[in-house]
């Protein structure tokens, strides 16, 4: 009877496990990390070239143990609301599954609760960055990849401390340059050929 | 699909010989074998398909790219969609333009100059950097659509009464398979260019080399080995004295004062206008509605676009088929049920709700309106001889004002949801039918009438668009032809009752 009873808890634990992956909401977690990154409220930073540097730790006001279940942080780049009006393939949504607000990761670096100094890592802006403003958040996990807690470098309606990145335009010389001999040489063939019909016309009836 | 003309063997034996493939007193084949490239007629079908396949890949190369190009341009989805609707109205006045220029300097030229003049928008999209440019370089790479039109010109041009839908069909829809191909050749494209070590941003610029590249491919090809029509082409057949030049203003006006050239582009406008639409849009609804990977939704939207290489040729074959039997009135029944039931299909596609009878009837609804699509050019080259590029040109351009209109209607901003633009779309397809039953061919009927009690011939109406002064030059003679090989669409119990062909010889010049 207690094995069975063991079994139907076991299975309703694991379940609940199961389903609690797809439906964290964020409104859910707890912001008991400090965030922090390098950028200075407003700077620009440029992609490909730039570094920032983020720094994450529990907070210190917290009771010891709130961190017991984190096993792994990943911090991330995310969008701030003005890049992501008129976008809705950046929207913000409650549930973590659905939310398009982070985009970028960072870093994703396994958690030690009993090392309490603070965490810091430097990142290389990626060439696929795109030109918006944003701040940083880290979120932590437990040992299923379950959202706990977050922090985040802004405050909660996202409108402080916001930085920029400009990103790679992508274009080349080379690419120009082709792309106009291209366009010309497709005009001019056309011309071409018109020339060479003239010609051939001229030359039917000059014969007939 | 080897379908003979009975009369055409009575007819130009001697000239018989120098073609392939068996011929009527134009020249025009009888029949349409899919597998031979025989000089002029099966050549000039692979080169007018192939074109325009690549003017479909150039058109719509952007869309499955779009959520690189959105973060590196930093578009929104305004900026998106204002781009979507300028891709398709540029064609619409460059397709009637397209009509008249095929009318006038011949198909061969009047597509290869469209072709070679948009290429490069598509080479330019590599080096843009805005939402503006965005929008311009759609604006006129969807210029190249107009070539539908020269196609369906050019195959007007070449292929006889009884296989035209046909030749028009599979034209038109392996044509309009490259809006279904560039789905997933882009993507794929990107990623090769991508893994061999380009950034992303950099990568789709490269990529856009590819369709511009083979568009101007295809206009070389064209240019080298086309040929207007089965005589040879229009420069030369005119300096011979072969093809008497016309007049722009007569030919533009026997176009557009021809009602029934209005209504088919009415009708087109809810038949290919809402493929188009499609095109657009439904890559993002299932994405949105059924929280697919955008890789899925591509597939998806992929596959709408690839039922195509059946179904609008499909559909020409149908009304070629039914033609045979009921003559231009079952051509006109063929195309009302076939679009109304679109219609329908399109009304359910937006109530449904489970992932899987979504996709099943998007694709029967997919078959229907490119059926559609394949029949209305089944009746086109009927309405006018001396104005068949006017009237090809009206009618694709109303596909493409179909296009804008329905998407600035239901599927602009958020007034509806896409799924309830979606079945009202449905139900404009519906109501935009409805005046097929105006059409009225005095020589072979209309859907509610017979033919006229007056004993109208098809040399009668074919006729009314010369003056006696142009009938005294011998400009006429190419209508007199067609309207002798277009007998056919009385249908079986009118051909059997009427008398042969032999006895009405056209006059030779």
């Amino acid at each position: 009877m207690v094995a069975h009873r063991l079994v139907v808890a076991s299975l309703l634990i694991f379940c609940l496990a199961g389903s609690c992956n797809g439906e964290v909401q964020f409104s859910s977690l707890k912001r008991t990390l400090d965030v922090t990154a390098s950028p200075k409220p407003g700077q620009v930073l440029e992609g490909g070239v730039d570094k920032i540097t983020v720094t994450w730790a529990l907070n210190k006001s917290l009771p010891a143990g709130t961190d017991s279940a984190y096993k792994t942080i990943k911090v991330k780049l995310c969008y701030a609301p003005i890049s992501q009006k008129d976008r809705a393939w950046r929207k913000t949504e409650d549930k973590l599954s659905r939310d398009k607000t982070c985009q970028h990761k960072l870093v994703s670096k396994p958690y030690d609760a009993s090392n309490k100094t603070v965490q810091r890592f430097e990142w290389l802006i990626e060439r696929d960055v795109p030109k918006a403003t944003y701040f940083v958040r880290a979120y932590a996990y437990d040992s299923n990849d379950v959202e706990l807690a977050y922090g985040q470098t802004t405050d909660p309606n996202k409108t402080t401390n916001l930085f920029q990145i400009d990103a790679i335009s992508g274009r080349h010389a080379s690419l120009d340059i082709c792309s106009v001999c291209f366009s010309v040489f497709s005009v001019v063939s056309l011309f071409f050929f018109f020339f060479l019909e003239k010609r051939k016309a001229k030359a039917y009836s000059s014969k007939n | 699909m080897d379908l003979e003309f009975p009369a055409a063997a009575a007819v130009n034996e001697p000239e018989q010989q120098k073609f392939a493939l068996p011929v009527d007193s134009e020249h025009k084949s009888t029949v349409f074998r899919l597998y031979s490239i025989a000089k002029p007629h099966m050549r000039a079908f692979h080169l007018s398909w192939i074109s325009f396949f690549s003017c479909f890949v150039s058109s719509f190369a952007a869309p499955p790219l779009l959520p690189i190009i959105r973060d590196n341009l930093n578009l929104t989805a305004t900026d998106i969609g204002n781009a979507g609707v300028a891709s398709v109205s540029g064609a619409v006045f460059a397709r009637v333009a397209m009509g008249t220029a095929c009318d006038l300097v011949g198909p061969r030229l009047a597509s290869a100059s469209l072709i070679l003049l948009t290429a490069p928008f598509v080479y330019f999209t590599s080096i843009i950097n805005s939402a503006t440019s965005y929008l311009l370089v759609r604006f006129f790479t969807g210029f190249s659509l107009a070539t539908f039109v020269s196609t369906q010109f050019w195959m007007s041009s070449m292929f006889s009464a009884p296989v035209v839908g046909s030749a028009n069909g599979f034209a038109g829809g392996w044509g309009n398979l490259g809006g279904g191909a560039t789905q997933l050749i882009m993507p794929l494209v990107f990623s090769l260019i991508r893994d061999i070590g380009a950034a992303q941003f950099t990568a789709w610029r490269i990529a856009f080399f590819v369709p511009a590249m083979f568009q101007m491919l295809t206009a070389f090809s064209i240019l080298i080995f086309g040929q207007d029509m089965p005589d040879g082409n229009f420069h030369r057949l005119k300096k011979s004295g072969d093809k008497p030049k016309d007049e722009f203003s007569r030919v533009l006006y026997h176009g557009v004062t021809n009602y029934r050239g209005w209504i088919l582009a009415l009708t087109y406008g809810y038949c290919f206008g809402v493929e188009l639409t499609i095109d657009n849009i439904i890559a993002e609804y299932f994405y949105d509605r059924f929280n697919l990977k955008l890789h899925t939704a591509g597939i998806i939207a992929g596959s709408f676009g690839l039922a195509n290489i059946f179904s609008r040729p499909g559909g020409g074959y149908i009304s070629d088929v039914i033609s045979k039997s009921f003559g231009m009135r079952g051509r006109l029944w063929a195309l009302w049920l076939c679009q109304t039931l679109a219609g329908v299909f399109c009304i359910i596609l937006g109530l449904v709700g489970s992932l899987s009878v979504s996709v099943v009837v998007m694709l029967i609804f997919s078959v229907f309106v490119q059926a559609a699509c394949g029949m209305t050019f089944g009746i086109v080259p009927f309405v006018s001889r001396r104005s068949l590029g006017v009237i090809s040109g009206m009618t694709g351009g109303g596909g493409n004002v179909g296009a804008v209109v329905t998407q600035l209607i239901f599927f602009k901003g958020s007034r509806f949801s896409k799924e309830r633009g979606i079945t009202l779309m449905g139900l404009m397809i519906i109501l935009c039918t409805l005046p097929l039953c105006l059409i009225y061919f005095p020589q072979w009927g209309g859907m509610f009438c017979g033919p006229s009690s007056k004993k109208v011939t098809e040399e009668d109406y074919y006729m009314a668009e010369w003056d006696s002064k142009e009938k005294e030059k011998g400009s006429h003679h190419a209508s007199l032809k067609f309207a002798d090989n277009s007998r056919s669409e009385r249908g079986r119990k009118q051909n059997a009752t009427t008398e042969p062909t032999e006895e009405i010889t056209p006059p030779h010049v």
